[in-house]
């Protein structure tokens, strides 16, 4: 199988020598293309550290990130931003979607940051906003959507710019238990259907039972890497 | 807000400069000394009697066919004692032509005794605090001692006394005496003699312009025409170093509203921060950030200057109507009295939220670096 993501001896310190705190020790991993893992662990374990490490949203103390064969760490801020864009999806834990905009801009925006045309941005909304189950939702704005629809809006723009990969830090998080099953169900669907490499970080069992590999961290560290 | 205020201040305090420029320039020129002035070559420096204009006939006829003139007086100057049955003073004394000064001065309009000029033989207009000091009244008799021209032999004449003016510069008042044209002729032995000519100019801006038409052809080997920067440069000096307190004025209000640009921008931004981190998150480049953060700042700025030019026309039209009270005070020998009128420019709606426009986009480019370099792993940590 083919490599989406190689991380090789990442550690990530923050604060001072006094204070220095080591959010991520030494970390190695792959994850294939098409897996769909859960980053798990108590809270201060290092798993949003991790996923923004991956996501190219933090750099490392030390050791190498790979995305799709690319060191993140020899990009410049704009190449970065256009790799993330065209490569990563996020969803993030309190779905941040620009509450001035309907569902489908809010879809559409990476698109045009993309600059994809027009009626190729539109026809694509459609399907994101059918595949996560939205279909006549389209123009409502965030704050006339329910948790979990705009945590499935997100999920629709992390999609949209047809990435390598999806990081969620905590998707579920901010959602009552059906409606994060729900969601996780959808995620999983993509997974199954369109062979979407998904990485997301939670700390809900339920939410751990529908992933196919269990990365386990503790206070930095891999404990455990578990494939089901 | 602060944006908006600022033009608004700075339109009024332009309108204020430019206001008072006007009443100073017209102080100099309409009161007395004219747009433009024509005399002998090194008169101005002395005021030597002997330097009069031999011939002013051909001056006269070119001033007469020059369209841009809107009136010309011809006057004799020279110093002489001024003496009442009380006391006596020195002064300058002038003969006058009353029907041409009307169109040149305002002697006229400065008289509040008695009567302007009628052209009868032993009229003298003094101003108020002459009369005070020579402790006369009008109808007292007046004696005028100076030199004739050319012979120096000592003159006098018995005048009485028909009008007190009153320009405001006590100066002025104090020292100067107004007879007609034709009796300082005989007074002072001049014949057709004169020692200067007061030119108005149908358009006052001409009289700046040294390459004027008119002063190039009136400028001789013996004969110098010049306009009031040049017969009054400390008044052009002020006039400029007047234009430089707007800059300055300009200057700082602008430094303060910068400041609350930098400052309102920094706050958009911190308030947005994690909204900023999530854009970078999904892909938005850094260059894009920063130009977000100044299209905003340009956006504030445009909407600031229709609010700020808009107030700013609309107190500075009510002052230009009805003046803003000021006050009586002296500038540069020029009474300002009562209330000050604004001007109202073009350039001030234009050329001033101009400026504004840009010192506001400039202002926010530090702001908008900052947001650019926003690393969002930290931006998304902050509300979390």
């Amino acid at each position: 199988m083919t490599s989406v993501i190689e991380v090789k001896n990442v550690t990530r310190l923050f604060g001072t020598e006094e204070t220095m705190v080591t959010a991520v020790d030494h970390v190695s991993f792959n994850i294939e293309k098409g897996e769909f893992t859960a980053i798990i662990g108590p809270s201060g374990s290092g798993k949003t550290t991790l996923l923004h490490l991956i996501g190219g949203l933090d750099n490392p103390s030390s050791g190498i990130v790979e995305l799709s064969g690319t060191n993140i760490a020899d990009m410049t801020g704009s190449e970065l931003s256009d790799f993330r864009r065209d490569h990563i999806g996020f969803v993030f834990q309190s779905y941040n979607l620009i509450p001035v905009l309907s569902a489908e801009e809010n879809i559409e925006y990476i698109m045009l940051l993309q600059g994809i045309p027009a009626n190729e941005r539109k026809k694509r909304v459609r399907d994101m906003l059918y595949t996560v189950g939205l279909e006549g939702l389209g123009d409502r704005r965030p704050s006339h959507l329910s948790g979990g629809q705009q945590q499935r809006v997100a999920v629709a723009r992390a999609m949209a710019s047809k990435p390598d990969i999806i990081l969620a830090d905590e998707p579920t998080a901010n959602l009552d238990s059906k409606t994060g099953i729900s969601l996780i169900e959808v995620m999983k669907d993509l997974n199954q259907t369109q062979d979407m490499t998904f990485v997301f970080s939670t700390h809900d069992e339920k939410i751990m039972d529908r992933a196919s590999r269990l990365i386990h961290l503790h206070d930095g560290k891999i404990a455990e890497d578990e494939y089901k | 807000m602060l944006i908006g205020f600022s033009l608004t201040a700075l339109i009024i305090t332009d309108g204020m400069i430019l206001g008072t420029v006007k009443v100073m320039v017209g102080g100099v020129t309409q009161t007395l000394a004219g747009e433009a002035q024509v005399h002998r070559r090194g008169f101005l420096d002395s005021f030597d009697v002997d330097l009069f204009i031999e011939e002013p006939g051909p001056i006269y006829k070119i001033i007469d066919e020059d369209s841009a003139v809107s009136g010309y007086a011809p006057r004799i100057m020279v110093g002489g004692m001024i003496a009442s049955t009380y006391n006596v003073s020195g002064g300058m004394i002038y003969g006058v032509d009353a029907a041409k000064e009307i169109g040149v001065s305002r002697i006229k309009d400065a008289i509040i005794e008695g009567s302007y000029l009628s052209g009868v033989d032993r009229e003298i207009l003094i101003g108020k605090p002459m009369a005070e000091i020579l402790e006369v009244e009008l109808g007292d008799r007046i004696v005028l001692t100076a030199s004739e021209i050319e012979t120096g032999e000592i003159a006098q004449e018995l005048f009485r006394v028909s009008g007190i003016f009153e320009f405001g510069p006590k100066e002025m008042d104090e020292n100067i005496a107004f007879i007609n044209l034709d009796k300082a002729k005989e007074f002072l032995v001049m014949g057709d003699k004169i020692h200067q000519i007061v030119i108005q100019f149908v358009d006052p801006e001409d009289a700046k312009n040294r390459e004027l038409p008119l002063l190039r052809a009136l400028n001789t080997d013996e004969v110098e025409a010049l306009g009031w920067l040049d017969f009054n440069p400390s008044l052009g000096a002020m006039l400029e170093m007047m234009n430089y307190s707007t800059l300055i004025v300009g200057i700082i209000l602008f430094f303060l509203a910068s400041l609350g640009v930098i400052n309102s921008m920094f706050m958009s931004i911190y308030e947005r921060i994690y909204e900023l981190g999530v854009a970078k998150a999904i892909g938005t480049r850094p260059i894009d950030i920063a130009k977000l953060v100044l299209s905003e700042a340009l956006l504030i700025a445009i909407f600031s200057c229709i609010m700020g030019a808009a107030l700013g026309f609309a107190l500075s039209s009510y002052y230009a109507e009805h003046g803003l009270p000021m006050g009586k005070m002296e500038v540069a020998g020029v009474v300002l009295d009562g209330n000050l009128y604004t001007v109202v420019a073009l350039n001030q709606f234009i050329n001033f939220p101009i400026y504004v426009i840009l010192l506001t986009v400039i202002a926010a480019i530090y702001p908008a670096i900052f947001a650019a370099r926003i690393v969002p792993s930290e931006a998304l940590q902050r509300s979390l």
